[in-house]
């Protein structure tokens, strides 16, 4: 009787205990199989927590090559404001990211804490973004990633990170790096020299956003028998040649420009100024530019205001000042070059001048009405050349004259906040990479709650206290009736 | 379904009448005053995200405790075996016992209402966000109800079932935190396991397939074994 009643038992423990494995594992392949096939419905009144379509496409196309993307986020500066915002809309694009494809592998780094990782990226500032995918690399600086908008109590950070990483991925699935000649022959800035007035600086900072810097010898060519800018070349750079462009080398850069070509000019006082900058409608006044808005203690490096154009958007807003030294007045021609649209890009304050000489006082030069011109003194034009100007044939062109080589050089680079982005916006502006440098897509806010001491002390008794304290008199209540019964 | 109904209207009436519920009641609504509080000081963010996080935490420990009573007082005062006999079915049993819990799971919630007013009152807060992050907390309440019956159907002594209720429950707290314990790359692949990785879309506002069923499985899987446990006492 024993045994069949512990066989029983036996046969059915068995069985419950063999149900429940399976109930428990049918749950279990139930969430993988649903975690395979995930619905997500974004109910945010911005709805910034999913990825924006275009993402999404760009990410199933790296999945469909295979090839495997590395995304690495560096933390906010700890204890520093609106680090912690930074961080968690960081952190949520990785998991998001992380969710949508297979290949791209994730990685959030605190800055402070893991200085190994940072060193063996080069990475020195903190919130950035390094997105790798073999050897090809982009960097998102925190500038890019964060605009603050808005002003006074309105003012709020927006968070445009998932922007700039869909622009990484499309900079990395691009085969080609983007080529940027810059003359040399005729004493003008050079892109291998590590000097203070060498280029290498500008350089790197073009290298991470996958530009290339490459010297152009229009004289002493290898690679073609015939002398021309090479079919590569996404731009080209005069930096501050020191002796005339022979008129031959200013052919060759005319044919460059009107096949659609990109140029950037920078001239300083006193040096010669190509031809090609004048038929462009440009000219390039004797004397220096000067104002009283100037970078303390230096009297030659007045404090550019920046115009409304593409390449100086993210400056002005993020109030980034970019440092010129020593500039060359530039003037667009009056009347205007048919077919040749000039913008301002960099100008005085109408407290500037164009220095013409005169009176020095205590190194400073000083407006004289009778030899100076007043401000605000032009010190970079933007130009959009169209075909209608005959300097072009089908395809428009687009030129920078700026009246400072110096903008660009190292020694100039690292002083300036905001020269790196002024270098490389000018550079995106140039081949036509503008959704690199304006902001496209749905930035996310932050909410924030400002709150005075006065406020914080009220939420304390009214968080901590008014919950718990309804809930002792109701329980006294229900303890006080049922004693009374 | 209406000895569902008869289970959750019993048990809702001894837990109006347990003066212990009043006592978690109360001490659940400051902790989440306190996480609130401390969330906005030092966030000063119109959101309840670390709100969320924290409570969850708070959750895991709080709701194995009111459970604990569920079956372990029916066992000690002999009225299970009435229960099992009696015409209501263990299912009937524990549906109603569970969503008995959850009731006052909703009213503990709802307690916490003041908390957006109040976040209203000082900013804007995305209500979207609010909605989804309460959604959240209350599936991974749902879970965390069926885990704390499941320990209660296993032993006569309450606290010891409350005890049983919050180890079963830790690994999957803990698994969120594991890189400390085994490593980054083990952590990565324990993660989704973690209860605080399947809460984190609900405080962005999104409501993912993934994460809601992970903690409706977690439920029917805790239901499940509770139904099993007490199926088991009629053949044991």
């Amino acid at each position: 009787m024993a045994v069949t009643q512990t066989r029983r038992r036996f046969a059915a423990g068995s069985n419950a205990f063999l149900v429940s494995v399976f109930v428990v594992a049918a749950i279990c392949v139930g969430y993988l199989l649903v975690d395979l096939h995930r619905v997500r419905l974004d109910l945010s009144a911005d709805q910034g927590s999913v990825l924006l379509e275009d993402t999404r496409s760009k990410l199933a196309l790296l999945d469909r090559e295979g090839k495997p993307v590395v995304i690495t986020a560096f933390s906010g500066q700890r204890g520093k404001k609106e680090s912690y915002f930074k961080d968690r809309a960081l952190e949520d694009l990785l998991d998001e990211l992380d969710y949508a494809s297979q290949v791209v592998e994730v990685h959030f780094v605190d800055f402070d804490k893991d200085r190994l990782t940072a060193e063996k990226l080069g990475v020195t500032e903190y919130s950035t973004v390094v997105v790798q995918r073999g050897e090809a690399r982009v960097d998102i600086k925190d500038r890019e990633l964060f605009h603050h908008t808005g002003k006074g109590d309105d003012r709020h950070l927006d968070f445009l990170g998932e922007q700039a990483v869909n622009r990484a991925f499309a900079q990395l699935m691009a085969e080609n790096k983007r080529i940027v000649y810059v003359l040399v022959g005729h004493g003008e800035l050079d892109p291998d020299n590590h000097d203070l007035d060498g280029l290498s600086e500008v350089a790197a900072v073009l290298g991470q956003d996958d530009y290339e810097l490459k010297r152009l010898d229009l004289v002493r060519q290898t690679d073609s028998p015939v002398p021309r800018v090479p079919d590569d070349a996404s731009a080209v750079a005069v930096l501050r040649p020191k002796v005339q462009i022979p008129p031959l080398e200013e052919d060759l850069l005319l044919a460059y420009l009107s096949g659609g070509g990109s140029m950037l000019f920078a001239v300083d006082p006193g040096t010669p100024v190509p031809n090609l900058v004048g038929r462009l409608g440009v000219a390039i006044p004797a004397g220096r530019v000067l104002d009283k808005v100037l970078v303390f203690p230096y009297p030659d490096r007045p404090v550019p205001r920046y115009k409304s154009h593409p390449i100086t958007k993210d400056l002005a807003d993020d109030s980034l000042v970019t440092v010129v030294s020593d500039v060359a007045p530039v003037q667009a021609a009056v009347p205007p070059v048919e077919g040749v649209r000039s913008t301002t890009v960099l100008e005085t304050s109408r407290d500037g001048w164009i220095d013409r000489g005169g009176e020095v006082k205590n190194g400073q030069g000083r407006f004289e009405p009778e030899i100076d011109q007043a401000g605000p003194a032009q010190m970079a034009i933007a130009l959009d050349v169209t075909p209608d100007s005959g300097l072009v044939k089908k395809k428009a062109a687009r030129v920078l004259v700026i009246g400072d080589s110096d903008v660009f050089t190292n020694g100039i680079l690292a002083e300036g906040p905001g020269n790196a982005s002024f270098a490389l916006n000018t550079f995106r502006w140039l081949v036509g990479d503008e959704d690199r440098i304006s902001v496209v897509g749905r930035p996310t806010s932050v909410r924030r709650l400002a709150l005075s001491a006065e406020d914080g002390e009220q939420i304390r008794w009214l968080a901590l206290g008014l919950g718990p304290l309804l809930i002792v008199v109701l329980g006294a209540g229900v303890w006080a009736s049922r004693r009374g019964r | 379904m209406s000895a569902v109904i008869t289970i959750w209207k019993k048990e809702l009436r001894v837990y109006a009448v347990n003066p212990t519920a009043y006592a978690f009641l109360a001490v659940f609504l400051f902790l989440s005053g306190l996480f609130f509080y401390l969330g906005i000081t030092l966030t000063a963010e119109a959101s309840l995200r670390v709100l969320a996080s924290n409570l969850a935490i708070a959750e895991l420990f709080i709701l194995p405790m009111l459970t604990m009573r569920h079956f372990a007082e029916e066992r000690r005062q002999g009225t299970l075996e009435m229960l099992l006999t009696s015409p209501i079915s263990p299912f009937s049993l524990v549906i109603g016992k569970w969503l008995a819990s959850l009731t006052l799971c909703a009213l503990m919630f709802l307690g916490t209402g003041i908390l957006p007013v109040i976040l209203a009152y000082y900013g804007n807060p995305d209500w979207g966000v609010v909605t989804t992050t309460y959604l959240g907390l209350f599936l991974a309440a749902g879970a965390f109800c069926a885990a704390g019956l499941f320990s209660s159907s296993l032993l006569d002594d309450q606290l010891a079932a409350g005890l049983i209720g919050i180890l079963l429950l830790l690994p999957f707290w803990l698994v969120s935190r594991a890189e400390a314990l085994v490593g980054d790359d083990l952590a990565e692949k324990l993660q989704p396991f973690g209860v605080l990785a399947h809460l984190d879309s609900f405080g962005r506002g999104v409501l993912d397939s993934a994460d809601i069923y992970y903690f409706l499985g977690m439920s029917l899987a805790f239901l499940f074994l509770t139904y099993r446990s007490l199926e088991s006492r009629r053949w044991r």
